[in-house]
């Protein structure tokens, strides 16, 4: 079975390669950069196509029957139709998966399960780097707004945050919030 | 409040209604609130809507019903609840094939086909999506030249942000896209607009507002306020003295990030080759004409088997039944008379015997 995979990301692409070719019955072909995926399909024929979700042209597979080159192997969208909640996941994640049509179909399902958990591994870490990037600039807005207290208000450090906190706290917001709007009110004031 | 209603929607002069619904307030206004997903293909959107991850979205009719009858993979149950918009795309030839097409003074679709006649590789023509109304109107206006779509020329898909770039690059030859693509090709100086598809059928129907079936039974009221909101929306839209402002939105990095001028160029009053319209003749009537019209097509092009039936696909997806509380609620018309809109849907309508449903199979 061919799977061309269509994944700009090299890394990620790299790990659903490896993890496909575990399996002995499986080829794994993927898409150059800028090489046109309707292009790919008519050259390489491939069985099984995975897709990042994310990529402009994923519709040159839609109805590819319909308006392709005659000499392409027609490709579906791959539905568990007894599955939803399986197809809700992998839209989540972020990939989707063709299958040739008018030969036997080649078991799919186990093939879109690992490009899922692959896709979906590498969103979570994606946004725990998201995350620990924003705690760590919330980090030195709270250090500006301190700097700023420590200086014109000739409060402490530790009182600084004390205040930040509690203003925070009376007002039901966050602390980082606070101290942007302290930071734009004395930047406002001295423009 | 209830959860957000999630709608999906693509970079695109014609999204416009959602755009302005949302930074004019309409939807909180009618007591709804929204959240708009910007998509990166109609396959995404389609998708989506098929699972239930989006609940609504701005979409294009053939592949409404290409979803429902199962043509690209599952079958969905998809509702069109109301049309968004009119015209708007463009057919265009790289500046090379035009220069060959510009001697004598007959109709650009006779001059393309004594260009089509002697070649002897077809010519790549690029359209956004298989199941298009570009591709549909693209098909059905070089058919009525006397040209065969699928001998005489190859139709690729390439997203419509990309399809001035190919013509540029030589990769295609032509490209039926909306706006504002048409545009930006000839200010660029890639190609030359040969005719605006409201010169091929006017006043045609281009997107829709497209739902879920499940999220529509079980969400009346969420869609009857959703409806109220775009079709304020619509009627600002329409409004020349508004275009500058929606232009802008559109151009908003943080939103759409679409070029200002050329969005201004396809919008109400604007200086482009082809306008898009969103209220006037009663643009919102989700005509179930319209429909059998693209289904027509599709079966023309041997898409659908013959045992397939479009008048009951029509009536299935179609729904201006939905639509009714929504326009007698905004004054636009009365609900009891919205069923006489469709007698007038397809009118003006081309002189051509393909043009009706049917039509094209008594020739």
């Amino acid at each position: 079975v061919k799977v061309l995979l269509a994944d700009d990301d090299a890394e990620r692409a790299g790990a659903v390669a490896r993890v496909l070719a575990a399996d002995a019955g499986l080829v794994v072909v993927r898409l150059k950069p800028n090489e046109s995926l309707a292009d790919a399909v008519a050259l390489l024929a491939p069985d099984v196509v995975l897709v990042d979700m994310a990529r402009p042209d994923r519709d040159a597979l839609d109805g590819i029957r319909q308006v392709a080159a005659l000499n392409t192997r027609p490709v579906v969208l791959f539905v568990d139709e007894d599955d939803p909640a399986f197809m809700e996941e992998a839209i989540n994640a972020g990939v989707s998966s063709y299958n040739a049509i008018g030969m036997p179909p080649p078991d799919v399902k186990p093939i879109l399960r690992a490009a899922v958990a692959l896709f979906r591994r590498h969103r979570q870490a994606q946004d725990d780097l998201k995350q620990a990037e924003s705690r760590l600039s919330e980090r030195s807005v709270i250090d500006r707004a301190k700097a700023i207290l420590i200086k014109q208000r000739h409060m402490s450090e530790p009182d600084a945050y004390k205040w930040l906190r509690g203003s925070a706290m009376s007002r039901g917001r966050r602390v980082v919030d606070v101290a942007s709007d302290l930071i734009k009110s004395m930047e406002g004031n001295a423009g | 409040m209830s959860k957000p209603i999630r709608i999906g929607l693509l970079r695109l002069v014609d999204s416009a209604p959602i755009i302005v619904a949302e930074a004019n307030g309409l939807f909180r206004d009618q007591g709804i609130d929204v959240q708009i997903s910007i998509e990166p293909s109609w396959s995404n959107i389609t998708d989506k809507l098929t699972y239930g991850v989006l609940d609504a979205a701005v979409m294009l009719p053939p592949l409404a019903l290409a979803a429902c009858i199962g043509l690209r993979g599952p079958k969905a149950r998809l509702v069109v609840p109301m049309s968004l918009s009119q015209g708007g795309n463009a057919i265009v030839v790289s500046a090379q094939v035009a220069a060959g097409l510009s001697d004598g003074g007959s109709q650009p679709g006779l001059r393309l086909l004594d260009w089509l006649r002697p070649l002897q590789t077809r010519p790549r023509f690029a359209v956004v999506h298989a199941f298009s109304t570009h591709n549909l109107l693209l098909r059905y206006w070089l058919a009525s030249g006397g040209a065969d779509p699928d001998r005489d020329i190859e139709t690729v898909v390439i997203p419509p942000e990309e399809v001035v770039g190919a013509l540029a690059a030589g990769s295609i030859a032509g490209f039926c896209a909306g706006a504002p693509w048409g545009d930006v090709a000839e200010r660029d100086g890639a190609g030359k607009i040969l005719i605006g598809t409201s010169s091929i059928w006017p006043f045609h129907p281009e997107k829709c507002l497209c739902v879920g079936e499940v999220w529509a039974d079980a969400n009346p009221d969420l869609l009857h306020h959703l409806l109220r909101a775009v079709l304020q929306a619509q009627v600002r839209c329409d409004l020349p003295e508004e275009a500058p402002k929606i232009a802008a939105l559109l151009a908003d990095p943080a939103g759409l990030r679409l070029p200002e001028e050329a969005c201004r160029a396809a919008l109400p009053g604007g200086s482009g080759a082809e306008l898009i319209r969103f209220h006037t003749r009663e643009a919102w009537f989700p005509a179930q004409a319209h429909a059998l019209w693209f289904l027509g097509q599709m079966r023309r092009w041997g898409w659908l088997d013959d045992q397939t039936n479009i008048e009951a696909l029509a009536a299935q997806v179609y729904r201006p039944d939905l639509l009714a509380s929504a326009v007698d609620a905004e004054g636009l018309y009365p609900a009891a008379g919205l069923p006489s809109l469709e007698g007038t849907a397809m009118l003006p309508m081309p002189n051509d015997d393909a043009f009706s449903p049917n039509g094209w199979r008594q020739r």
